[in-house]
């Protein structure tokens, strides 16, 4: 069997090309492209396959013969409508936006991150909604993928970190909102604060970790577009956000639209 | 163009540089690009939006790209327009797509590094087409579709349509999907 020659260099080996035997085991295949070795299945984000070999198949979540399957792993309420199941024997490659990818493996632990920054895990794991709002948390053991923008870098607490900037924590124990009253005391600093009159330095609200862990941070402060991992049911004590996402058109509807996939 | 060194000229080729013919069928498919050619001695330096800039040697075969994918190419290299059929409609990439043939170096641009991927025999591939770029080689395009009657009540797989590449070639493929009808229906 021969190829073309194509890209090679006259001097050199010229890109690198892939095919299935050579395309990495669940590893990058460049810092925006990550190759998944699917045998089984995998969860991911609707959207974010790119290209794979073989034989697979995308499934919505929750419906059928799938639920089963599910009740194990997505503790995070009904409908995650944005994730899908790869399941089938092959290479598949994920990417999202372009933007640096990383995968994790956790062992026996947690890991907490923001919803729209995960972009897939291995059904080992288990997947939770965080008590923080836009947040999801994994639990177990296994791999996860997820979105950062710019290279990602683990700081230890105590830290506090910009929430623009901030992708997720492992194992703190306390992450709080942290506030520099002093610069918003009083009422010349409620004017800075309302009106930026006098120098808003637009620091001055962070997000501090104490204790034993890790903290991921991203080197930008572009927020990744928050999935809507479900609303949690309203209840006493029940720390929940409002639901914000109104499909266009529907009305007050909102999160029954979106449950449908409009 | 972004800079350039030495002594350059610059003449804008009207209609994609095809001469009439070409300027015809670009106006009637719709694959519109702006081309200009430049002439001279010294460094020209090229860029489009700090995209990625990926670089093919063509010895004779065909590039298939898109049209806002194509950065520049060799005077040696000659382009035109080929029909991909219904897929590229479906896929919302256009009926038409960029040829490129001839000796010399184009340049592709990517949304983030393009990977490139290998399509032989019994190994076909499926691509999504908002992060299909360009190919080479002697490929076959299909549209595949994922869809079944879920994806009409909206609890799809998010991978409605792929284009799958059987034959032999290569396949360039960005880490990134473009907004696409297909891609992300």
């Amino acid at each position: 069997m021969s190829y073309p020659p194509l890209l090679q260099n006259p001097g050199g080996d010229g890109p690198q090309i892939w095919d299935p035997y050579t395309l990495p085991v669940n590893d990058n295949v460049n810092p925006y492209c990550f190759s998944v070795d699917l045998n089984g299945a995998y969860y991911l984000q609707k959207g974010k396959m790119v290209a794979y070999y073989g034989d697979m198949r995308f499934s919505g979540i929750g419906r059928g013969v799938l639920d089963r399957v599910l009740e194990q792993n997505f503790n995070s309420p009904l409908h995650a409508s944005d994730w899908v199941v790869a399941e089938g024997r092959g290479k598949l490659l994920l990417a999202d936006r372009a933007y640096d990818l990383n995968s994790y493996d956790l062992e026996d632990g947690n890991l907490t991150v923001r919803s729209g920054n995960l972009l897939a895990f291995e059904p080992s794991l288990r997947l939770k909604q965080s008590i923080i709002p836009g947040f999801l948390t994994l639990l177990g053991t296994g791999k996860f993928v997820a979105a950062s923008n710019g290279p990602v870098h683990f700081v230890e607490p105590p830290v506090r970190v910009d929430p623009e900037a901030l992708v997720g924590w492992a194992d703190c124990p306390a992450p709080c909102h942290h506030y520099d009253h002093s610069y918003l005391h009083g009422v010349i600093g409620g004017i800075r604060h309302l009106t930026g009159i006098g120098g808003a330095s637009g620091e001055e609200h962070q997000f501090e970790f104490i204790g034993a862990g890790q903290v991921l941070m991203q080197s930008s402060e572009t927020v990744m577009a928050e999935k809507s991992v479900g609303v949690v049911g309203e209840q006493s004590a029940v720390p929940h956000q409002q639901p914000t996402q109104a499909a266009p058109g529907l009305g007050n509807l909102r999160d029954l639209g979106r449950q449908f996939g409009l | 163009m972004v800079a350039y060194t030495g002594q350059m000229g610059f003449k804008k080729l009207t209609g994609g540089g095809d001469g009439l013919r070409g300027m015809v069928t670009r106006r009637l498919t719709g694959e519109r690009m702006e081309v200009m050619e430049v002439k001279g001695q010294g460094t020209c330096y090229f860029a489009d939006k700090a995209t990625e800039i990926n670089l093919v040697r063509l010895n004779g075969e065909t590039l298939f790209v898109e049209s806002d994918n194509l950065l520049c190419t060799e005077a040696t290299l000659r382009t035109g327009t080929s029909f991909t059929g219904l897929n590229g409609m479906a896929s919302g990439n256009g009926l038409f797509t960029t040829k490129v043939e001839g000796q010399g170096w184009a340049a592709v641009t990517s949304n983030g590094p393009a990977v490139i991927l290998r399509v032989a025999q019994g190994l076909p591939l499926r691509v999504d087409p908002g992060a299909y770029i360009a190919h080479t080689g002697n490929l076959n395009r299909a549209l595949k579709s994922g869809a079944g009657w879920t994806t009409l009540i909206g609890e799809g797989g998010g991978e409605a349509m792929q284009v799958e590449f059987t034959g032999e070639g290569l396949v360039y493929v960005q880490p990134s999907e473009r907004l696409t009808f297909g891609g992300d229906a």
